[in-house]
């Protein structure tokens, strides 16, 4: 495997277009329903936890960006690969690119869900997922470009679901969120875990920044991202805090969709129904890239031709996604995910980086090294 | 290897050329009028005229312009000497060449031109006395505009020309002349500004016009499918106009414009989706409402799209989305249709689009009694029969004016027909397949491209600038640097200052 990789100049994209790539990654199926599970571990407090987790965000989002610039124009695949070797090296990329397809199958799975739970409660799984399975590939054929165009739209096209946000705030009852800091510091930080499900998805940018074009601006479009992300939680959080009531807010499982609930307009009403199909916009930058990242690690590891492979990974997921699960299994199935995510997202890229400095301070000495004995 | 069969497959060719193709001259002249007459046929057309000095004239009565060959030719060759000098010392016409092979004779008697024999040379003499069958230009009629020139493109290659020229007195715009078509040999000529347009863009275009290989170019719109770059799109790439003065703002912008001899539209390359929905005239009238209009068309693409689709989606399984006070006139409208929506919908566009088919077919009069007959008594009698519900029938008749209000043809029609698709998607799945067609379409257009270039600009890849003269259009002032999307050479087009005093 080669550690740097030229794309070719049509593959890649501007790093202006970064900020969508992570928040449109960020945002998915998580933002549905993180208010309950943060609340009942930081009650009324919960949104301090939200910002906590988007600070942890940015601290991890710094740090991928540094591990990736120490080298040249790598991706994660090339620099396990050169850190840890051939065996451990490509193992953890194995490991990489199952996580990513898991997220594709969590994601998947949790939509479909939420449709048959809300919309349509007897469409078939299989159709589902055929139509989204589907989508993906004619976007991922399209190239990487056509994927992040379909990020870049799906955020400035959703941006309106944003505004509905407003809506509730007239019901709301500023009272519910005082007094802070009533939750105990350990409570707040263990809401701030409970984030991680939500914030995840930014660790793309372990594959994506060999294509991005400016790389002196990766850094600062990566923080406007996260950021953006983060503003965005904190404002949905707030108001979901300030209109349920703390014992709706535990029964409540996809708080963020009932809030859309009491959206009325003169010519339309109960608006979760739009806003829940309108999720297939949302949710699809996340599945392109998630694909595409898995697709670029089985193709980096064995040198194949990426669409031959997306072709055999879209039909293998769509199979998985067969399975029936039933609602208990996939609840655990998120909470096995987000705890992999933990240590993957969170606490991976710490030891990588540590690996990467210390890597190159070793070689940088043995490059000494062979000066002055050349001398 | 494959490099050198391809090169022993052109020397084939060549060595072909010279041995068949390139037949000299016949020097005795029975041999040359055989000759002729082998080549066309014995054509009923073929006229042979033989003088009294020797010359021989050969030319098609039917392309030739009989004064002129009087004139010009006949009455000056009777004193001349038979040889081809004297010949052309003594014709009166502006373009005249000597020919050595038999194939050029051919061709330029195809084209209009008397031939010259003269005994004992094999050097043919021709010159261009055909008639321009000519159309007188007329208004513009699919891009009629209040304000703006108000002339047209005709069939006549060189007036096309001529027209783009008036507009643009300037040395710099090129003009490449191609020959297309295996049968048809038709002419095909590029213009652009050298210094303004893309090199590479340019030597792209050339590649894709010499590549072609078919046996007729009838139409730039045909032309057009053999150039862009997915013919498998849904969607047009590359815009065509019959306005001198549009094809004329694109060649200032750095476009490239390529004509084709006999058809009134010409072509213009690169363009954007968003393109597709700005007129001529959006630059003449005010930007406010300039604005006002391209954000009107846009929307009414996408109620086109998407109304009769969301209809059919919220009656079938979305019935909790429309407020009460909405719900019964629509139920009572509804109470007395026997088809499900979707049936009801698919019945009623079927409809719509007959009329619009039926109308563009028919002359202009009876057409319009046809819309009356169709639009009016099919439609209230349909309502009043219980076969459809008056909401729905003022639904499709706004999506398919909505669809009308498209200044380009062709985008219409993508428009219209892409409704069937959705109401199906829709009536099947209901919000979640509008959203599924929604997202393929989002897609699709994602992965186009005009000419190598993004389809979507200025929205994605974004490119800020250029959006003051994209969905939107600002002041007059704002609007002075060439599209990005052309990658031109000097990205501004004018200094603005407005003279104080």
């Amino acid at each position: 495997m080669k550690v740097h990789i030229e794309p070719k100049p049509q593959n890649m994209v501007n790093t202006f277009l970064l900020i969508f790539v992570i928040h449109s990654m960020q945002v998915g199926v998580g933002i549905q329903g993180f208010q309950r599970i943060i609340y009942l571990e930081a009650r009324h407090d919960a949104w301090i936890s939200v910002i906590l987790g988007g600070v942890a965000t940015a601290i991890i989002g710094f740090i991928m960006v540094k591990t990736l610039s120490v080298y040249e124009n790598s991706d994660l695949y090339g620099i396990q690969y050169d850190v840890l070797g051939k065996w451990l090296g490509n193992m953890i990329n194995v490991l990489f690119v199952l996580y990513f397809l898991g997220g594709f199958h969590v994601i998947v799975r949790n939509y479909i869900e939420v449709i048959q739970a809300w919309v349509f409660p007897e469409v078939p799984t299989w159709l589902l997922s055929l139509t989204l399975v589907y989508l993906v590939y004619y976007g991922l054929n399209g190239g990487l470009r056509t994927v992040v165009g379909v990020s870049f739209f799906s955020v400035v096209l959703s941006l309106w679901l944003v505004m509905l946000l407003a809506y509730p705030i007239q019901f709301a009852n500023w009272d519910y969120l005082f007094p802070i800091f009533e939750a105990k510091i350990t409570e707040i930080l263990r809401g701030a875990k409970q984030m991680t499900f939500t914030v995840i998805g930014f660790e793309i940018i372990y594959v994506i920044y060999p294509f991005l074009k400016e790389k002196d601006r990766v850094h600062r479009h990566m923080q406007y991202g996260l950021a953006f992300t983060t503003i965005l939680y904190l404002a949905i959080m707030v108001v979901s805090l300030a209109y349920f009531s703390g014992g709706q807010l535990e029964r409540t499982i996809w708080g963020t969709l009932s809030l859309f609930k009491i959206v009325r307009f003169p010519f339309i009403e109960r608006f979760e129904y739009v806003a829940i199909t309108f999720w297939v916009l949302l949710i699809l930058p996340n599945l392109m890239l998630y694909m595409w990242a898995a697709t670029r690690g089985i193709s980096r590891i064995f040198n194949k031709k990426e669409q031959k492979i997306s072709w055999i990974l879209l039909t293998f997921i769509f199979l998985t996604l067969l399975y029936p699960l039933t609602r208990v299994q996939i609840n655990m199935f998120n909470d096995y995910f987000a705890k992999g995510a933990l240590y993957i997202v969170f606490v991976y890229p710490l030891l990588l980086f540590g690996a990467v400095l210390i890597k190159k301070k070793f070689s940088r000495k043995k490059d000494e090294a062979n000066a002055q004995t050349n001398e | 290897m494959f490099f050198k069969r391809k090169k022993d497959e052109v020397d084939n060719s060549m060595n072909q050329k010279n041995l068949v193709d390139k037949e000299l001259i016949p020097v005795d002249k029975a041999d040359f009028i055989q000759k002729m007459k082998d080549c066309l046929h014995d054509s009923a057309d073929l006229n042979i005229k033989e003088l009294q000095n020797g010359f021989t004239l050969i030319f098609l009565d039917t392309l030739t312009d009989k004064k002129m060959l009087n004139q010009d030719v006949l009455s000056r060759l009777e004193d001349a000497k038979a040889s081809p000098n004297e010949a052309l010392k003594h014709i009166t016409v502006s373009s005249t060449s000597k020919h050595k092979y038999v194939e050029d004779v051919i061709d330029s008697i195809l084209h209009g031109a008397v031939v010259v024999h003269s005994p004992g040379h094999p050097v043919i003499i021709s010159a261009i006395v055909g008639t321009q069958e000519n159309r007188s230009l007329t208004r513009p009629e699919n891009e009629s505009q209040v304000l703006g020139p108000q002339i047209a493109f005709n069939e006549s290659l060189a007036t096309n020309i001529s027209l783009i020229r008036r507009f643009l007195t300037n040395p710099n715009l090129c003009n490449e002349s191609f020959t297309l078509g295996k049968q048809t040999k038709s002419a095909v000529s590029l213009l652009y500004l050298k210094g303004i347009a893309d090199d590479d863009m340019i030597e792209r275009m050339r590649e894709r016009i010499k590549s072609i290989d078919v046996d007729g170019i009838l139409d730039s719109s045909i032309l057009v499918q053999l150039i862009e770059d997915n013919s498998f799109a849904i969607f047009p790439q590359l815009l065509l106009t019959e306005r001198p003065d549009r094809a004329c703002a694109w060649i200032l912008n750095g476009k490239m414009v390529v004509l084709v001899d006999g058809s009134v539209q010409v072509i213009g390359a690169p363009q954007t989706f968003i393109e597709f929905f700005q007129s001529m005239e959006d630059e003449s009238v005010r930007w406010q409402i300039a604005t006002f209009l391209r954000v009107l068309r846009v929307f009414s693409m996408i109620v086109s799209i998407f109304f009769t689709a969301i209809y059919v989606a919220a009656l079938t399984f979305h019935y909790e989305i429309i407020p009460q006070t909405l719900l019964i006139p629509l139920g009572e409208s509804r109470s007395r249709v026997p088809f499900p929506p979707i049936i009801e919908a698919l019945l009623l566009e079927t409809m719509i689009e007959l009329l619009r088919e039926a109308g563009a077919r028919l002359p202009t009069k009876v057409g319009q009694t046809m819309g009356i007959v169709g639009g009016i008594v099919v439609g209230t009698a349909a309502v009043e029969a219980g076969f459809t519900s008056n909401i729905l029938i003022i639904i499709i008749a706004v999506s398919a004016l909505a669809s009308f209000t498209t200044p380009n043809y062709m985008m219409g029609n993508v428009i219209r027909v892409l409704r069937f698709p959705l109401i199906i998607l829709a009536g099947f799945w209901g919000f979640y397949g509008l959203m599924v067609g929604f997202c393929f379409l989002l897609i699709h257009l994602l992965r186009q491209s005009s000419l190598g270039t993004p389809f979507m600009a200025p929205f994605y890849p974004p490119r800020f600038e250029d959006w003051r003269d994209s969905i939107i259009r600002l002041p007059i002032g704002w609007t002075n640097s060439r599209p990005l999307q052309t990658r031109p050479l000097d990205r501004v087009k004018y200094r603005y200052q407005k003279n104080k005093k």
